[in-house]
């Protein structure tokens, strides 16, 4: 018996996905062109499976923000943001998040992963209730499992089945905090907004956001799908995330309940970590400028994504969303097509994401590409005509 | 004679069943003594599908947390029925 024998499923299935040539899991990139470009095994190939929508990685301003910032704060803060790491620029940001929502606080977080487990382990407490989508990102099933509230699952984007569970609930139900997401990152679909937001108020639930990756993407200022939906009104708390649009590392959580401050003194992710490099404030405090004046921006990877959903359609692939959107999920029939879809890809010169079971929804095997306001007109031409090419030859 | 019990016991037997057979549909004739992840082979995700159906069949919800105490559809069924009486889960 070994500590590692639990591990034999898993290291099964990593298996077989082969050994040879290229991963396909944690593929090494070994260099950067831009943020539409790098290189894998040698070869410039389009990224098209970064989740870098809006191109902010290498913007010249953004990055000209953190190089003044390590140049002047360190590479660190060396500490919580409860002991020494909470600078003027940590404030600010947290000012700047709140203000684009027009609401009192904003906190932020070391990462995204720890921004959804400290709001979800911390405003659920242990005599109230989780109602979670079963399609939610990990790091909102393991919010779960930190904290201490009873966690119900409904089905995925299904508000009926949300309204049951919280009927059952009765009274209770107005200590339950059901979470959503505004984009949800495996099959690229979007939730129905409106009618979860009509099932939470009939409860007098909670209802908490997480726009991870509708975030820059969705609405005037990007704020998301709530601003695009115009239900900002309606929501209790908005979790986002600085490693996609914003180009960095990190979280939020910001609220119209001026009462989120109190989590500062009992969240766990949020007290026992370093707080965020000051590079990395400094980067997201000007990216998010300009993820709000981003229309251009967003204009550009809206083009994109209607072209490439198009081209995908008129090809006749099954996609795991049929609204438009910035990750286009190609569901594919078993594991050994979806392995060579992401080979003739990546052969062709295109990074996309594999995806497979355990780690999809509904046992899906599927290829995943997210699109960036960085691609040209030629990338996609290019993305495109891979596809084609691949079709021909299944 | 048949007691509340049995038809209790019915009730939440024939609920996974069906549950099994929407879920599951690629199983034939579940073992109840099987575990569902190292014997039957499932994995979390169907696991979480096939609560699901048990919860929509009973017209219960069953927290996440007991899932992680159960292994296999009997001892699940064993916490279903404590549930439909009104002990904790």
């Amino acid at each position: 018996m070994s500590l590692f024998d639990k591990f034999s499923q898993l290291a099964a299935a990593r298996a077989e996905l082969g050994a040879e040539g290229t991963p396909p899991v944690a593929t090494p990139i070994e260099d950067i062109i831009s943020a539409a470009e790098g290189v894998i095994d040698g070869k410039r190939v389009i990224l098209a499976g970064t989740n870098n929508y809006l191109g902010l990685t290498l913007d010249p301003d953004v990055v000209n923000s953190a190089k003044q910032a390590v140049d002047h704060f360190g590479t660190g803060t060396t500490g919580s943001r409860m002991a020494n790491g909470s600078y003027s620029a940590h404030a600010a940001l947290e000012r700047e998040l709140a203000s684009a929502f027009g609401w009192p606080s904003a906190m932020v977080f070391s990462t995204g992963y720890q921004a959804n487990l400290a709001s979800i382990a911390t405003l659920a407490g242990k005599d109230d209730f989780l109602l979670l989508d079963s399609d939610s990102h990990a790091s909102i099933y393991d919010g779960a499992k930190l904290g201490n509230a009873q966690t119900l699952i409904f089905r995925h984007n299904d508000p009926e089945n949300l309204d049951r569970r919280l009927s059952r609930l009765g009274a209770d139900a107005s200590r339950a905090l059901v979470v959503v997401e505004g984009l949800y990152s495996m099959l690229g679909d979007q939730p129905p907004l409106a009618e979860f937001i009509e099932v939470k108020k009939r409860h007098n639930a909670w209802l908490l956001l997480d726009e991870a990756h509708s975030f820059g993407v969705f609405g005037d200022r990007g704020l998301g799908l709530a601003e695009h939906a115009g239900r900002l009104d309606d929501i209790d708390f908005v979790v986002g995330t600085f490693s996609k649009s914003l180009g960095g590392i990190g979280g939020f959580c910001t609220s119209p309940h001026a009462q989120l401050e109190l989590l500062r003194l009992a969240a766990r992710p949020y007290i026992f970590t370093a707080s965020p490099s000051p590079a990395v404030i400094a980067s997201t405090r000007t990216a998010l400028s300009k993820v709000i004046a981003g229309t251009d921006l967003r204009s550009r990877l809206w083009d994109n994504i209607n072209r490439l959903y198009r081209a995908l359609e008129e090809f006749g692939y099954r996609l795991g969303s049929d609204k438009p959107g910035p990750v286009a999920a190609i569901i594919l029939p078993d594991r050994e097509s979806a392995l060579a879809h992401w080979k003739g890809l990546l052969a062709s010169g295109i990074y996309t994401n594999l995806m497979v079971p355990p780690a999809t929804p509904k046992g899906l095997n599927l290829l995943r590409i997210s699109l960036s306001a960085a691609h040209t007109p030629a990338h996609i031409d290019r993305i495109v005509q891979a596809f084609g090419y691949l079709r021909k030859a299944a | 004679m048949t007691t509340h019990d049995d038809r209790r016991n019915d009730r939440v037997e024939q609920a996974i069943r069906n549950a099994v057979d929407t879920a599951l549909p690629q199983i034939n004739g579940i073992d109840f003594d099987a575990a569902l992840t190292s014997d039957v082979g499932l994995d979390s995700v169907q696991v979480m599908d096939l609560v699901m159906e048990i919860e929509d069949e009973l017209d219960l919800s069953v927290p996440v947390e007991v899932l992680a105490e159960v292994q296999t559809l009997n001892q699940l069924a064993a916490r279903l029925r404590n549930m439909i009486r009104g002990d904790s889960p």
